[in-house]
């Protein structure tokens, strides 16, 4: 699985598995073996002691949004239609996209396809999932709980 | 340290300068500033050149397009960049040249040439600004980051959408009294609530704009700037923060860290407070910014920047006059420009030129230029006489 099925543009990069285990169904961050700090999106390298010595560990991907929009005049990539738009096919019309905080403070971003924006709180409960569109892409999408 | 002064200010006309290159641009904006000092290109030290973005202007040396093109060549000229705050970066760069002792004299000019490609792929180019690996696949442009800041903001502290669209009605009524801003026209209240939303919550009247333009001012040292000018403009205070590149991962969504570790530095080095600052550009690349900005100012507390405008204290007259030259939301925001834009703003401001704009008694002024959704943030404050 190359890493742009997620990215779009980026392909090398040390956390290619990122897009392997979404395809498979998991979103999964990294864990700091020596100071136990977790990080998604995942890090090779971690920061916070310059260690490199990462173990992968899928996230329990729920918990409170922390702000979202809609937005209506996309970028130049997304604007055309192809490669697809996600939801584009369905909604004829964009879709939100939310953060959302997950574990101890990790923030998930990914598109909110079944809600109306104006329906859509900040603090509501949500929880993300990988998906995979019909054209090969995988992506992240929140829907409330 | 030697005390450096602004001493030369030269503006061109913002807006969709089809009829102007990247280097014409830049012509005008040097040709102006020099004029405005009463010196000639030959007596000038140094150079740096702000230009944010590559994939407008289809080369990666503008800085050797614009020193080509004035006849700058062969004295030192580079290009800086720093996304949205180019051109403040492009100021403090040219302060430190002075203040090391590197050189007299120096030319501080900033440009962007946006128009050049369609409005969509200036889009992207900008959304790709954020993070380019975790969040642009996720569609996100640059009023997208702003809009989730808007929601954010709203969801704590109650700012409405009307007290937004009331910046933009403030910013444009300045912009029509402003000769070198891209839209010179007020508009109402009405008009700019029901305007087709960009990313929700944020309006087309709540987004600055795509612009040409470019900006030029001259630094001088203190024996110089006194030689040359009868009213140097004094950088008394310098400041630059930074945050993380993703939104989600900020320790708040509601005000920028950035800005408040500028905002400390820079009134720590100029000895003075919020409440000393008499006018004031910030960064109002969406009306969101700009209340945010008053608040990671110190111009109000914390949550009540929607009031401040409502209240209309940022007018001329009002406790703070915040963007009275219309700001990027009606000037424009030439990226790479914009910065030296807003020192040229404040200068005339404390040199007593800005007409019908004029803070009366302005002796402390300070510019506020952010780069992307707030990774970073650049302060100056400077004082007259």
């Amino acid at each position: 699985m190359e890493f742009k099925n997620f990215s779009l543009f980026i392909n090398q990069t040390k956390v290619g598995r990122f897009a392997d285990e979404l395809a498979g169904g998991k979103i999964m961050s990294t864990l700091c073996k020596k100071c136990g700090k977790q990080y998604y999106p995942p890090q090779a390298d971690c920061p916070s002691c310059m260690g490199s010595d990462m173990e992968w560990k899928e996230i329990k991907a729920e918990g409170k949004l922390l702000t979202f929009t809609k937005i209506h005049v996309p970028p130049e990539h997304f604007a055309v239609r192809q490669p697809l738009m996600p939801f584009s096919s369905v909604q004829f019309e964009p879709c939100p996209v939310g953060i959302i905080e997950v574990e101890k403070g990790l923030p998930v971003m990914g598109w909110i396809p079944k809600m109306d924006v104006k329906k859509i709180k900040v603090g509501m409960r949500m929880k993300a999932s990988p998906l995979t569109l019909p054209d090969g892409k995988i992506t992240i999408v929140l829907e409330a709980i | 340290m030697k005390k450096v002064a602004i001493v030369g200010i030269g503006h061109g006309k913002f807006g969709v300068r089809s009829d102007a290159s990247l280097r014409e641009l830049i012509f005008e904006a040097v040709k102006a500033c020099l004029d405005d000092a009463g010196l000639s290109l030959k007596e000038v030290d140094s150079m740096v050149t702000g230009v944010a973005g590559d994939e407008f202007s289809f080369g990666i040396q503008p800085s050797a397009q614009v020193h080509d093109y004035i006849g700058f060549h062969p004295r030192a000229n580079f290009r800086v960049e720093g996304a949205c705050a180019t051109g403040s970066v492009a100021l403090r760069t040219g302060w430190m040249t002075i203040a090391s002792g590197l050189a007299d004299l120096v030319l501080v000019a900033g440009v962007e040439k946006m128009t050049e490609v369609p409005t969509s792929m200036a889009t992207e180019i900008m959304g790709r600004a954020g993070d380019a690996t975790w969040e642009y696949p996720f569609g996100t442009t640059f009023p997208g980051y702003y809009a989730m800041i808007a929601n954010a903001h709203m969801a704590e502290h109650g700012t409405t959408e009307e007290q937004l669209a009331r910046v933009a009605v403030k910013n444009h009524y300045y912009g029509s009294l402003n000769p070198y801003a891209q839209m010179q026209k007020e508009i109402t209240l009405d008009k700019a609530m029901t305007s087709f939303t960009v990313a929700y919550p944020l309006k087309l009247y709540d987004c600055s704009l795509i612009t040409d333009g470019a900006a030029a001012i001259l630094l001088a040292s203190e024996e110089r700037a006194k030689a040359i000018s009868k009213k140097p403009v004094w950088i008394a205070g310098l400041g630059c923060g930074t945050d993380s590149m993703r939104l989600g991962d900020r320790k708040s969504l509601t005000s920028l860290q950035a800005t408040r570790e500028a905002a400390k530095t820079a009134y720590k080095m100029a000895g003075v407070g919020p409440s000393d600052i008499d006018v004031a550009t910030v960064h109002d690349c969406f009306t969101i910014a700009e209340v945010i900005a008053y608040e990671d100012l110190g111009f109000c507390e914390k949550g009540e920047g929607g009031k401040l405008i409502e209240a209309k204290e940022t007018y001329v007259g009002g406790r703070i006059p915040v963007n009275v030259d219309g700001g990027l939301k009606s000037k424009g925001h030439p990226l790479g420009a914009t910065g030296v834009s807003m020192a040229i703003e404040i200068s005339k401001q404390l040199r007593e030129e800005a007409g019908p704009r004029q803070v009366k008694d302005a002796e402390i002024g300070l510019t506020h230029n952010v780069g992307g959704s707030g990774q970073l943030s650049l302060i100056h404050i400077f004082r007259r006489e």
